[in-house]
């Protein structure tokens, strides 16, 4: 861990990959793939150092990469530099995201497989995003942020319009409208308190803001104009409701590979852009608004619970379930307590995981059957035992079995608002109740029941198929048994956050 | 001796300028748009000329600059009038409203 | 004892090994689920003999930490726990070893005995847990076992239906655990059984929140015990392999509800309200079920309804202050019930049928099975020196000393249908002329009787750890040095022991007449609405399909055009914005010189007079 530019070899070192890619012609399937596979390990094996370096004791402070990248002057008061520092830097929180972020990278490569048609450029705009991944949780400045922000952005689109199912292009344009309105928006608030504070480091904005009790630097209210701003360009990622339409598009039109990192990181910048942010920088005006935070949870989890019920396409059906789930995090958010922000992270990296294990699997089967849809489905247990051991397992800890880690990460975050929110909470408690009833409903559905087709033919998954969807169950159950493997990273994290809202 | 006062040669500019613009931005035919463009210009060299001598520093350098752009709006015209022919041979007309090539 | 978190390790081992390896065992899954239960028997076993002179041990290890919260799971062996315990592993390792010749030839055979070692593991955490926390974790890991189990023939129609309801069901029940639970820890600041307790006795917490939150934990409890008016799970669930409803359904996990509420009873006793609730709960469910009981068809049925009908019998024990008879209820319960059932899945294994109305005539065919269903029959019934006799009339003085008089007169009412149903099904099943061709029957294999003789001899001799007759052992050692669990005993009027005895035999004697004897016509319900009120369940879940999920799925579709109209009308209005102003700005796009002159003309017009305006910036 002793050298100087570790982050940064560990957030573009994807790049190695797309060097070697541009050298191999686009016919050899297989060694492209292989290529594809393993330029996702530096980064792996990279973040997994880290990791275990710091749950061993070292500080993160020592990664810590500032250079000095673009100056210019102020007109007003000549001689005063505006300038933008290449700063890197990761707590808990962010090394958390980006273990995970490089974990789901690696196996979604694997789960790359079934891409049909042009691997390389495939593979280079998988890597290309992974970069923009990591490389948004890695940023301590709000600048560089937003550009991994926007680089993450184009991969998808290309990935969705280009390799998705039939109506792939429309999603790949909802998808870009939506986020880039979100950015849009984003890129105004980044510019506002960039122009007014001279600075763009997180933890330089944080501090000022902090000390601006007299209200000096912003209004009150543009502070909450901001924040606002700020939840609705984050809330268009995570979605909330009403923004979340794109994002059923994007779950049913894009290959599973492709979702697994969309539903499992993508999704997630939208919450961790809340924490970090919209948490981070305005912890006052956040407190404000908390309430409807909460309730914004609570209509997610249900709405999204409610409309899963009655979906056809299993794909919709998981769908509508990330949108109730990631209702979980906001409702953790909107308790504001330990316990909530606590079990919001949780949440975080839970669904993140669950998500990129049931895609897959959806992957695993949608190849061989070709269809998701609940009704032409049936009776998979018997012809694929272990494909639909699999997806119940996977469904089980979705809907917060215990012994996983959705049950952890929701009963944290329903612990968090029943301390401040009864009433609420206690209508929220509805969506467990629901999410039990739309997960069994689609899942005995696709499983259990008369077989409606002959399995004659269909093998089981099988070789490196079962790699991705062991580790992902692994790391649930891992984080499900001994929570603490997730808790004692983010102490500090949240500790901090709790001490600016004074709570 | 009473002079003419700077502000009757900036209004003269303006006026000039004005007509120039007009006839750059709504005339049809190619040459009077390249002559209206040559308007603009003189006012321009009006304007140079008036603050050269009564600038808040006058300085020789404006009525230089003068000459320059006249030199320049020369050449400009000649190249301007050489395209037009050029074009004319092709479209076989001046009509400033059929030359929307840039928008293929 | 210091070791006893290693008995529910034993099953968890068995379920991942045979997770993993079982395809290859085949058969011989059976040998290690079974040699890994009883080893979890045995130590059980130890901890029991060894709880009864040494204090309760309690160790705990930090699980997760929330700011300065810190949570934590470890086990507790006091005597409650270690009695349930002994229950547990024994009837697991004796459905375990039945399974054997039950599944006998079942390709999914290795799976069947994962899901009995998770359910057993889950079942045996449950009852070691120390705190609220670590008994919902399991508590819904045993509901998840379960579901696997009820669920495990999934290429039928029916069981997976069943599997579904029992999960939603339980579900329902299990959010009203959770949300009291959260409540009870932000009024307490622990998830601990004994700060619980202290809180409660030390008066710091409201009457209002004990109430509520007992409520809402006793919520858990009905779903998972099967009461009124969340039990119609139960008897769906028997669509499972029979020894899975003689383990599951019936001994152990339905039994967790009383568990639960027995675990945190002087949380319950705290509240008049709660403890009303509970009894009047149990004493309904107990009437309930045991008149629907009376006319069901269907051996596993009717066994089902019997099981939801003695477990409302333990929670109006338990709602009547009876902590005793409520526990001593549910003990000598597991095992009769557990031998009926296992003896039902004898006679099915036999006859291949589960409708009673084609069997008939079996004493002679099945020599081991009909006496051992006698005498469960006889118990279940509190036919005297049977062991549900004692506990039985446990649960009844316990009623009538609390001074229920309404709900003592329902459970005698409930006492005499129990009596009347099951003679009702041990005559026509083993009684008579059989109704068809029983020519193959042969009695099961010794694998599955040898377990059944087990239970059979305990069923017998069960009730005498706790009678009035010989001591109060059972009790005295229960109640030891816990005063808020009430006495050992509860002395009532002895009048009450003979009316329990007079009903039962009663009861029977009414079904040998009908059904044995055949004196008195079987249409005794004279009505025939009633009869099809009882056979159709009370139309209770016509009831639920017709509310609860009509309303739901009316819901979702509203909600569905909500989002095809609305939220799909704002992505249209979006998209439209979008399209709209990029065909504007490409109307001046158009090629012409002149038209892009005057664009940047009017522009650099409209930024000088901003600039004259403002003289400046814009600030």
């Amino acid at each position: 861990m002793n050298f100087d530019y570790f982050l940064t070899f560990l957030v573009f070192s994807p790049l190695l990959g797309v060097l070697v890619l541009s050298f191999i012609p686009n016919t050899k399937e297989s060694v492209i793939k292989t290529v594809g596979f393993l330029a996702t390990l530096p980064a792996l094996l990279l973040s997994l150092v880290a990791f275990f370096q710091y749950r061993a004791g070292v500080s993160l402070e020592e990664l810590s990469e500032n250079v000095r990248w673009v100056q210019f002057a102020d007109p007003d008061t000549l001689g005063n530099l505006f300038s933008i520092n290449y700063e890197l830097g990761v707590d808990g929180l962010s090394l958390i995201m980006i273990v995970l972020t490089a974990i789901l990278s690696t196996l979604a490569a694997v789960a790359s497989m079934y891409i049909k048609k042009e691997w390389k450029g495939y593979f280079m705009l998988f890597l290309l995003l992974e970069v923009g991944m990591l490389g948004v949780f890695a940023a301590e400045n709000l600048i560089l942020f937003f550009i991994f922000f926007e680089i993450t952005l184009i991969p998808t689109f290309f990935l969705i319009g280009k390799w998705g199912y039939f109506e792939k292009e429309k999603a790949a344009f909802s998808f870009l409208i939506y986020n880039g309105l979100g950015s849009a928006v984003l890129l105004i608030v980044i510019m506002v308190l960039f122009a007014r504070t001279g600075t763009s480091n997180i933890n330089a904005l944080a501090s000022i803001l902090a000390a601006d009790s007299q209200n000096l630097v912003f209004s009150s209210g543009t502070k909450m104009g901001l924040l606002i701003a700020m939840l609705i360009a984050f809330g268009v990622k995570l979605p909330i409701f009403p923004l979340h339409s794109w994002m059923v598009r994007v779950h049913v039109q894009a290959p599973p590979s492709v979702v697994m990192l969309h539903a499992g990181i993508l999704l997630k910048i939208g919450a961790y852009g809340i924490i970090r942010f919209g948490m981070g920088i305005f912890p006052e005006q956040f407190q404000d608004i908390a309430v409807l935070i909460a309730v914004l949870g609570v209509v997610n989890l249900l709405y999204g619970a409610f409309l899963a019920l009655i979906q056809k396409d299993f794909k919709m059906v998981l769908a509508y379930s990330s949108i109730s789930h990631m209702g979980i995090v906001l409702i953790g958010l909107g308790a504001m307590n330990e316990a909530g922000i606590q079990g919001a992270i949780f949440q975080v990296v839970s669904h993140g995981l669950i998500a990129a294990l049931l895609f897959f699997l959806v992957g695993v089967f949608y190849e061989r059957l070709e269809t998701s849809n609940i009704k032409n489905l049936g009776g998979l247990a018997k012809g694929m035992p272990i494909t639909a051991g699999f997806l119940l397992a996977g469904a089980m800890a979705s809907l917060g079995m215990p012994g996983m880690s959705g049950f952890v990460s929701e009963f944290m975050a329903f612990l968090g608002l029943f301390k401040e929110l009864p009433i609420l909470a206690a209508v929220g408690a509805l969506g467990i109740i629901l999410t039990a009833v739309y997960l069994l409903r689609a899942v005995l559905g696709i499983t259990y029941g008369k077989a409606h087709r002959e399995f004659a033919g269909v093998t089981d998954i099988r070789n490196k198929e079962w790699v991705p969807a062991l580790v992902l169950l692994g790391i649930i159950v891992l984080i499900g048994v001994y929570p603490s493997v997730l808790s004692d990273p983010l102490t500090s994290t949240i500790e901090t956050i709790i001490f600016k809202i004074g709570g | 001796m009473s002079s003419v006062p700077i502000s009757a040669y900036l209004a003269l500019a303006l006026i000039l300028f004005c007509i120039g613009l007009y006839g750059a931005l709504t005339k049809r035919n190619t040459v009077i748009v390249l002559i209206s463009i040559e308007l603009m210009l003189n006012a321009v060299n009006i304007n140079l000329v008036a603050f050269s001598k009564y600038g808040a520093v006058p300085a020789i350098t404006g009525q230089i600059f003068a000459l320059f752009a006249m030199t320049v709006a020369a050449a400009e015209a000649s190249v301007g009038l050489a395209i037009l022919i050029a074009l004319y041979r092709n479209r076989k007309t001046v009509n400033i409203d059929e030359m929307n090539s840039m928008k293929n | 004892m210091e070791n006893a978190w290693i008995i529910p390790l034993f099953p968890l081992l068995s379920f991942l090994f045979l997770i993993f390896f079982g395809k290859r065992l085949k058969g011989a899954s059976a040998y290690i689920g079974i040699l890994l239960s009883l080893a979890s028997f045995v130590y059980s076993l130890l901890v029991l003999f060894e709880r009864f002179s040494s204090p309760t041990h309690k160790a705990e290890a930090v699980w997760l930490t929330i700011g300065d919260i810190q949570l934590t799971a470890g086990f507790e062996v006091n005597q409650l726990n270690a009695l349930m315990l002994v229950i547990v592993s024994l009837v697991s390792f004796l459905v375990h070893t039945y399974s054997k010749g039950y599944m006998h030839g079942d390709d999914r055979f290795h799976v069947y005995y994962a899901y009995l070692g998770l359910f057993t593991f889950a079942m045996l955490g449950l009852v070691l847990s120390p705190n609220l926390l670590q008994t919902y974790i399991f508590w819904e890991l045993v509901g998840l076992g379960s579901f696997l189990l009820i669920g495990f023939y999934f290429y039928k129609e029916e069981a997976k239906k069943a599997a579904k309801k029992a999960f939603i069901m339980t579900r329902i029940g299990d959010v009203g655990l959770l949300i009291g639970m959260i409540l009870l820890f932000w009024q307490v600041g622990s998830f601990e059984y004994d700060e619980i307790f202290a809180a409660v006795a030390a008066g710091s917490i409201s009457t209002t929140m004990i109430t509520l939150t007992a409520i809402l934990i006793f919520v858990g409890a009905v779903g998972k015990s099967g009461q009124f008016p969340l039990h119609t799970w139960l008897p769906d669930a028997m669509e499972g392999p029979t020894p899975v409803s003689a383990l599951i359904h019936a001994a152990t996990m339905v039994a967790a509800g009383v568990y639960l509420v027995a675990a945190l009873f002087p949380l319950f006793t705290a509240s008049e309200t709660a403890l009303m609730t509970v009894a009047t709960i149990g004493a309904i469910t107990a009437i309930f079920a045991a008149s629907i009981g009376l006319v069901q068809t269907d051996i596993k049925r009717v066994l089902a309804y019997s099981t939801v009908s003695q477990l409302g019998y333990m929670m109006l024990a338990l709602g009547s202050a009876g902590y005793v008879a409520g526990v001593f209820h549910l003990m000598t319960h597991a095992f009769f019930k557990a031998l009926l059932f296992l003896a039902a899945g004898s006679v099915i294994h036999a006859v291949h049928t589960q409708d009673i109305e084609k069997m008939g005539g079996l004493w002679k065919k099945l020599r081991v099975t009909g006496p051992l269903f006698l005498i469960g029959t006889l118990a279940i019934s509190g036919v005297p020196l049977f062991s549900g006799f004692f506990s039985k009339d446990e649960i009844l003085i316990a009623a009538w000393a609390h001074g229920n008089t309404v709900l003592f007169w329902l459970a005698v009412i409930a006492a005499f249908f129990t009596a009347f149903y099951m003679f009702r099904l041990f005559f026509m099943v083993f009684s008579g002329e059989s109704r068809s061709d029983m020519s193959h029957v042969k009695e099961s294999p010794g694998v599955m009787t040898i377990p059944m003789v087990i239970l059979g001899i305990l069923a017998v001799v069960a009730g005498y750890v706790n009678t009035p007759w010989f001591g109060t052992y059972l009790g005295d050692w229960l109640t030891e040095g816990n005063a808020a669990l009430g006495h050992g005993h509860i002395e009532g009027p002895s009048w009450i022991m003979i009316v329990a005895t007079v009903v039962s035999l009663l009861g029977i004697f009414l079904a040998w007449l009908i059904y044995c004897k055949r004196s008195l016509s079987r249409d005794w319900l004279g009505a025939k609405t009633m009869y099809n009120i009882l056979y159709n369940k009370y139309y209770i879940d016509e009831f639920y399909e017709l509310t609860v999920v009509k309303v739901m799925k009316f819901f979702s579709l509203f909600l569905h055009y909500i989002e095809t109209f609305l939220v799909e009308g704002l992505v249209k209005g979006v998209s439209a914005a979008v399209s709209g102003l990029g065909r504007l700005g490409s109307k001046f796009h158009d090629g012409q010189v002149q038209r892009y002159g005057t664009v940047a003309f009017v522009g650099l017009a409209i930024l000088i007079v901003v600039f004259a305006v403002t003289g400046g910036y814009l600030k």
